[in-house]
């Protein structure tokens, strides 16, 4: 079968500065790809470039056999019309970091806006696709309620349910669960993993180890703007063959520091010196302490969360 | 003070409330729309039109309205007839070149205060601009943009005063005409404040009105 997603040798720069540097990935459909690396290192640029919110500077992007982007003869990249952008994107949902909900629609309007607006459907048909929709992430009871109302963990759920609305063939999750409470992210990632489960294509930049390991088939970790490891999510996390990514995975795990370009690598390694009080040390290791325990608690959940599968806490 | 004289007078300042009135409304109308180019200009992807909104702004921001009726009355014509204006229709156009820099602003915040992830939302389902405007901006920059829109407002009726030296009829020039024939600046002056304060005290319940509309519902 064809990839749903092809990238060839995507480049992008803002300014001086290059962010990617000759990107190759394809994507089969129903596969699960996650998308891992340092911060600044082009992950999310990626999936901007997919859904053209940024445009490339070099290379092929295919999504679905329609060309988004080619290099033309001389080199120089050319574009899909702004109408065949359009189509690509009903057929691409895409959700953001901070949700981007809009606040004066309620849960149920920010979700039948798009298939009305874009795909031309009655009110009466997308209001009741937009129930099932907002039952299927959990939130039957909240279709009436506006964003502000809504912890961060319900606004990303509607904002899945929003891109779901548009049905979709591909979803990009750019970092969805960054900006929510810890103890939310959970129940973003379930209604995630029934999406991967029910065959969604989905390409998830993500800070969510456990996710990437538990529900990506591929994963790919980048650095510098290019691909740096790449293969199935049990290879590259738990046996990763490259420095940088074995770097990188004890930062995000262990939360151990991480050299990044410039830094003296001596400096970072050494103890961390935050107070020369002993009592205040004492306190910090305590806090730090505290802080590991939770952080394993939580990590607990969210395995069980995973394990308990098909059934969700909220209803 | 004569409260009889005050009597007297109001009905005769009165006279002039519906030639205020045209020109505030006719300039209120002209000066939103001019309001809303110039804010769209201002954030257009053109430089030109990005630069000649900046400098309108600038140029009628920074000189006395009371100078640009005076140009548009006096000067313009001497460049052609064509501008040669009624001394109402020369008052709605200084009034309206003048608060449209202002509703410019006014407007402008309004549509910045939108934060670019809702563009890049509306991008995403594949919704064309004009639609993300009207139904995603629109709604939302309303509520923003009514305090400074009502403001620039009861400046707009109360600058409409200075038509008085360009002899439009309208309240101001008839009371200086009621003080000049009865030797008396006490009352009529005072009926005149007391007119407009009950002018922009209307505007300012209006205001009111309309923030309660566009309210936010959370």
């Amino acid at each position: 079968m064809a990839p749903l997603v092809r990238v060839q040798g995507l480049k992008k720069s803002f300014g001086d500065l290059q962010i990617l540097n000759g990107i190759d990935l394809d994507v089969e459909p129903s596969e699960v790809v996650s998308i891992i690396g340092p911060s600044g290192s082009g992950k999310t640029t990626i999936l901007r470039c997919i859904n053209l919110l940024e445009r490339a500077d070099g290379g092929r992007i295919e999504v679905d056999g329609q060309v988004l982007c080619d290099e033309g003869p001389d080199g120089g990249i050319r574009f899909a019309s702004k109408r065949d952008i359009r189509k690509i994107r009903e057929e691409v949902g895409m959700v953001f970091q901070r949700f981007n909900l809009f606040p004066h629609m309620t849960a149920l309007e920010n979700v039948i806006e798009g298939p009305i607006a874009v795909k031309g459907m009655d009110k009466g048909a997308a209001t009741e696709r937009a129930h099932e929709l907002l039952a299927s992430v959990g939130l039957s009871h909240r279709a009436d309620h506006y964003p502000l109302q809504m912890s961060g963990g319900q606004q990303q759920r509607v904002a899945i349910a929003r891109a779901l609305a548009m049905e979709p063939r591909l979803m990009l999750f750019d970092e969805v669960t960054s900006a929510v409470d810890p103890e939310l992210a959970g129940e973003i990632l379930l209604v995630m993993k029934h999406l991967a489960e029910q065959g969604m294509t989905m390409i998830v930049v993500t800070h969510e180890m456990g996710f990437a390991a538990d529900v990506s088939d591929r994963v790919l970790f980048i650095d510098h703007g290019l691909v740096v490891e790449e293969g199935r999510a049990s290879q590259v996390l738990g046996a990763p063959a490259e420095e940088r990514t074995k770097a990188f995975l004890r930062a995000v795990l262990e939360r151990a520091p991480m050299a990044e370009e410039g830094d003296d690598p001596d400096q970072l390694n050494e103890e961390p010196t935050w107070s020369s009080d002993p009592l205040a040390a004492e306190e910090a290791a305590r806090d730090s302490a505290e802080l590991a325990r939770l952080r394993n608690e939580v990590a607990e959940l969210r395995q069980q969360l995973f394990r308990s599968g098909t059934t969700r806490s909220e209803g | 003070m004569d409260l009889g004289f005050i009597a007297d007078i109001v009905p005769e300042i009165l006279e002039g409330l519906p030639t205020t009135i045209g020109l505030f409304l006719w300039s209120m109308l002209l000066s939103t729309v001019g309001g809303l180019l110039l804010a769209l200009a201002r954030m257009s992807a053109v430089g030109a039109l990005r630069w000649f909104a900046v400098a309108y702004g600038w140029l009628i921001r920074g000189i006395p309205l009371l100078l640009i009726m005076f140009y548009v009355f006096f000067a313009l014509p001497e460049f052609s007839r064509t501008f040669l204006l009624s001394p109402f229709w020369t008052a709605v156009a200084a009034l309206s070149l003048w608060t449209a820099a202002y509703q410019a602003e006014a407007i402008r915040s309004g549509i910045l205060a939108v934060d670019n992830g809702q563009y890049e939302a509306a991008e995403a389902l594949g919704m064309t601009r004009a639609h993300y405007m009207r139904r995603i901006v629109l709604p939302q920059s309303v509520r923003i943009i009514v305090p400074p829109f009502m403001g620039n407002a009861i400046n707009t009726l109360k600058q409409t005063s200075l038509a008085t030296v360009i002899t439009v009829p309208e309240m101001a020039l008839i009371t200086t005409r009621i003080i000049s024939r009865e030797f008396n600046a006490l009352e009529p002056l005072l009926a005149l404040a007391i007119i407009y304060l009950a002018l922009t005290t209307l505007l300012v319940f209006g205001q009111a009105g309309l923030e309660r509309a566009f309210r936010l519902k959370v």
